[in-house]
């Protein structure tokens, strides 16, 4: 029987475009364009890498607004079989805890899981709490920040990076595991699987689906409450001016300042 | 059977327009877009002149994204210190119809949003490699090792036309067919946009190709400055012949000194560089159009060669979307036949001809030759200084009649007088 792979994902605004409001201290994700966050990019190929050598069913999900279906889509382009978007307006304001209740009841929902892949944090929020927490609360074994993984004789193994050293884990399926950002290089979508996808479209749950008690989603469902946030204004550096024929008034302005000893 | 009548590679003005019209009516269309999200990775200066969208989207010029109208067009000619101008304002532009200022990134993405709400689908952030071909006849595009079949092919890839050459329909660019783009997106507040410009309100728009006359080394370049609603896009065009005579120039080089220029710089003062980007332009005129179209195949916009300068306007997105819709038009022609030779296209090049798209170029043929020629980027800006600074200067001297101060300032323009005025007579000929 085929492996069943879960891919949690999420869309995030581009890294590179996002600015924070200056009044308000958000992240102003209007002027953004969405992305698939980064490890979970790194997260979908280290599902297709098993694929590539066992018989495997991928499907992917995310909890996002309605627009997230172009990142789904985008999974399928690169081989990933189905796409699940847990969509409500019941779900807005969620912090991690809800999240990842969310999602593992979305998984119960879609019944057999034998490996769940996630990346290993999410480039707006880097709490890395959603991945282990869908392992806490679906009471499966955990690897979390991976380098490698693959599947052998009914066993997952995974490759841990860890501070002094990597350490190898094998575990029986079920197993989650989390997924280092640049673990691995993703291969690109292809023009046959994009139309595939395209024409396969994705399959939509709500909080209605999932018969979850709307106090438990959400920004109700949200232990966690922001106090306030604020930017830090960057520290204007001293600069100064130097001739090339000025060289030895700087040594020795440096040697003043205590920058430089000779 | 085919999976798709028509597949159009590239979704720029000319691959959008042509799937739009496919999709409205009625033909299966698959729009491939290299850049995820289309238009992400398109880029021109920054005018779409003329009504080519009107037959397309007839509301286009209240629904699609706009930045401000030209009502202001100017051609300036900059020396190392001066600056000499035409500043063309009228209200009777908008009557006649002149362009609007576009940012291609919006432009482009609501140009494919319109394609797929047609009924299109637009698949973006994949790159075609090549046309497939079965006996002599395209039969689709080929993709990582898949072939996706189609009846038609429109190739819309742009100024760097990878798949036609990658295919064999078109011989690898030659510097003489291309100039290198270079353009940044100056962040601007409206309000500073419109005193500086001295535009009346933020729907008006200020439009100006310059001739730079004075980059080191005498380099050749072609600048331009439009206003869009909070942004300025400012570039310039610089030949592939002269940046290979020129070995140590670098166009990065060239548009900081078109914006160190004592007559840009304040206008720019305080602006942040948003965007930068660098880009093919098409640059050949007639001589490179390749073949337009074949069996089971066309080419439009760019990537056919038709776009326009005579250094006093730059268009190219008027001829993409102009040659994108005739080729649409074409391929419906063909469905109907059910005959997608080269013979069943050929109502592509006749719609062409009776355009505006072959006629100009057919008309301007040539016109390459004087836009980069020592006259325009030497001769008249240096001339025109010495002829300006007798006139507007007052030293006490006794004053000369216009005629020999014309003659005296020829001697200033490094360009002997006699190629002046076989130039000049040249010049108006082709223009």
């Amino acid at each position: 029987m085929a492996l069943e792979i879960i891919v949690m994902i999420k869309q995030v605004p581009d890294s590179q475009e996002v600015v924070i409001d200056p009044v308000t201290f958000t992240l102003n994700r209007g002027a953004a364009r969405n992305v698939i966050n980064p490890a979970d990019e790194n997260a979908i190929e280290a599902a297709l890498r098993i694929k590539d050598k066992t018989d495997a069913h991928i499907t992917v999900i995310t909890m996002g607004p309605p627009f997230a279906e172009s990142a789904l889509i985008d999974c399928m382009s690169r081989g990933v079989d189905d796409a699940v978007l847990v969509t409500d307006r019941a779900f807005a304001g969620a912090d991690t805890y809800p999240t990842g209740l969310t999602l593992a009841s979305t998984i119960k929902k879609l019944g057999k899981y034998d490996i769940i892949f996630a990346g290993e944090e999410s480039t707006d929020s880097s709490t890395g709490h959603v991945g282990p927490g869908v392992a806490e609360f679906l009471g499966t074994d955990q690897a979390s920040y991976t380098s490698e993984s693959w599947y052998e004789d009914g066993f997952v193994y995974a490759k841990r990076e860890l501070e002094d050293g990597t350490e190898i884990v094998k575990m029986k399926p079920p197993t989650l595991i989390t997924v280092l950002t640049n673990a691995n290089d993703p291969r690109r979508a292809t023009l046959r699987k994009k139309i595939d996808a395209m024409k396969k479209g994705i399959k939509t749950m709500t909080l209605a689906d999932l018969g979850m008690p709307p106090e438990w989603v959400g920004l109700r469902g949200s232990p966690t409450v922001v106090k306030s946030m604020r930017t830090i204004d960057e520290k204007k550096r001293e600069g100064k001016k130097f001739k090339i024929e000025e060289i030895p008034k700087l040594v020795d302005e440096l040697i003043e300042k205590k920058i430089i000893s000779i | 059977m085919s999976e798709f009548d028509v597949i159009v590679v590239g979704a720029g003005p000319a691959g959008a327009s042509a799937a739009i019209k496919l999709a409205t009516s009625g033909s299966s269309v698959l729009l491939v877009e290299r850049g995820d999200p289309p238009g992400s990775k398109n880029v021109s200066g920054g005018v779409l002149w003329g009504d080519s969208l009107g037959s397309v989207a007839p509301d286009w010029e209240k629904a699609a994204p706009m930045e401000r109208y030209v009502e202001a067009k100017g051609v300036s000619f900059l020396t190392k210190d001066s600056k000499i101008s035409i500043d063309f304002r009228s209200k009777k532009l908008q009557e006649r119809r002149s362009g609007y200022t576009v940012l291609r990134t919006k432009l482009d993405g609501w140009l494919s949003k319109k394609a797929k709400d047609a009924g299109a689908m637009v698949a973006s952030g994949i790159t075609v490699d090549k046309l497939a071909f079965k006996d002599n006849r395209v039969i689709g595009v080929e993709q990582d090792g898949d072939i996706i079949t189609s009846d038609i092919v429109i190739l819309a890839e742009g100024a760097n036309p990878r798949v036609a050459i990658n295919s064999g329909i078109r011989e690898r660019l030659k510097d003489r067919d291309v100039a290198i783009g270079v353009k940044e997106i100056i962040k601007l507040p409206e309000k500073t946009i419109n005193e500086r410009f001295n535009l009346t309100s933020s729907k008006m728009g200020f439009a100006s190709e310059y001739v730079l006359g004075f980059l080191e080394g005498g380099v050749k370049a072609g600048g331009f400055i439009y206003t869009n609603k909070e942004s300025i896009s400012l570039g310039l065009v610089i030949s592939m012949k002269e940046m290979r005579q020129n070995n140590n120039t670098r166009s990065f080089d060239l548009i900081e000194q078109f914006k160190e220029h004592p007559y840009i710089a304040p206008l720019i003062e305080g602006g942040r560089v948003d965007e930068y980007s660098a880009h093919m332009v098409q640059e050949g005129g007639l001589k490179s159009v390749p073949q337009l179209y074949g069996n089971g195949f066309m080419v439009a916009g760019d990537g056919a060669g038709f776009s326009f300068s005579n250094g006093m306007v730059l268009q190219g997105m008027n001829y993409a979307i102009a040659s994108g819709i005739a080729a649409a038009e074409s391929a419906i022609k063909a469905k109907i036949k059910s005959n997608f030779t080269r013979e069943g296209l050929s109502s592509y090049e006749e719609r062409l001809k009776s355009s505006f798209v072959l006629q100009d170029l057919m008309n301007f043929k040539g016109i390459e030759e004087v836009t980069w020629s020592d006259m325009i980027h030497r001769g008249i800006p240096n001339m025109s200084e010495e002829l300006f600074l007798s006139l507007f200067s007052e030293n006490g001297q006794p004053k000369a009649h216009l005629i020999n101060l014309l003659i005296g300032a020829m001697g200033h323009s490094d360009v002997p007088r006699k190629d002046m005025v076989i130039n000049m007579y040249r010049m108006l000929r082709r223009m």
